[in-house]
C-alpha cells in the first residue's frame, strides 16, 4: 500500500544520514489520526520525486531513539535531511503543496 | 479488565469511556469530528490504550521521552491544555467548524472505532 520504506533506529544512519540524495522522513505513530491523513500525501511525493528524493517512514513508538535525538514532539513531523544534516521540517497534516514547496528548496 | 482480543488494543471499558467522552466534549465545545471517520477512530483508540497503560488518556499524536512522567504532568492528557484554552487539537479529534477537515458529526458509532482498530491492531 505504502511506497515509502520503513526505517528504524538501527538503519537510520545508513538509510537517511548517508543517503546521496535528500531524504524526507515521515515520523509517525500507529494511533495518530493526522498521520493517516498525511500518509497518502507522502506516498504521492515519493512517486513524484522518484530518483530525486528518498522518502522513508519512522515509527516513533518502535524507534524512540531517533525520534528523541531529533526532538520530535508533535506527530506527524516531516523532516528533510540533506548530506547527513536536518535541513527543514514541517509539522502536522499539511497539504501536498506545502510539502513539495519545502522540498523543492533542497533539490 | 482483560484486553478485548489482543494485548495491542485497549480494553472495552477504556474504549467506551473515551468514546463517550469524545462525543460529550465535542458537543460541549462546539467542535466536530474529522470528515474522515478513521482519523477519529484511531485517536479514540490511542487515548483508550494510554488510559489502560498509563492511567491517563495521554495524547497519541506526540512523542514523549517518558510517557509515564508525561501522563503524571497532565499537560497532554486529553483534553490537553491547548484544547481547553484555545480549542487547538493537533490530533484532529476536535475540529472547529472553520477547519477544512471538519465534518458535520459530533457522534461516531462505536462499531466504526472497533472496525478501524481491529484492521490495524
Amino acid at each position: 500500500m505504502s511506497v515509502a520504506a520503513q526505517v528504524t533506529d538501527s538503519t537510520f544512519k545508513e538509510e537517511v544520514l548517508e543517503s546521496e540524495v535528500p531524504v524526507l522522513v515521515d515520523f509517525w505513530a500507529p494511533w495518530c489520526g493526522p498521520c493517516r491523513m498525511v500518509a497518502p500525501v507522502v506516498d504521492e511525493i515519493a512517486q513524484q520525486y522518484d530518483g530525486q528524493v528518498k522518502v522513508v517512514k519512522l515509527n516513533t513508538d518502535e524507534n524512540p531513539n531517533v525520534a528523541s535525538q531529533y526532538g520530535i514532539r508533535s506527530i506527524p513531523t516531516l523532516m528533510i535531511f540533506k548530506g547527513g544534516q536536518r535541513v527543514d521540517m514541517v509539522v502536522g497534516a499539511v497539504p501536498k503543496s506545502t510539502l513539495s514547496n519545502t522540498l523543492e528548496k533542497y533539490l | 479488565m482483560k484486553p478485548t482480543d489482543s494485548s495491542n488494543l485497549s480494553t472495552d471499558k477504556s474504549l467506551e469511556a473515551m468514546w463517550q467522552f469524545a462525543q460529550t466534549y465535542a458537543k460541549r465545545t462546539g467542535t466536530y469530528f474529522c470528515a474522515e471517520p478513521s482519523v477519529t477512530a484511531v485517536v479514540i483508540e490511542g487515548l483508550a490504550k494510554h488510559k489502560d497503560d498509563l492511567g491517563a488518556p495521554l495524547c497519541p499524536c506526540r512523542h514523549y521521552e517518558d510517557k509515564k512522567a508525561e501522563a503524571g504532568a497532565a499537560f497532554w492528557n486529553c483534553p490537553c491544555v491547548p484544547m481547553r484554552e484555545r480549542k487547538e487539537c493537533h490530533c484532529m479529534l476536535f475540529l472547529t467548524p472553520d477547519n477544512e477537515f471538519a465534518g458535520e458529526q459530533q457522534d461516531i458509532p462505536i462499531e466504526t472505532i472497533q472496525e478501524v482498530r481491529s484492521s490495524m491492531g
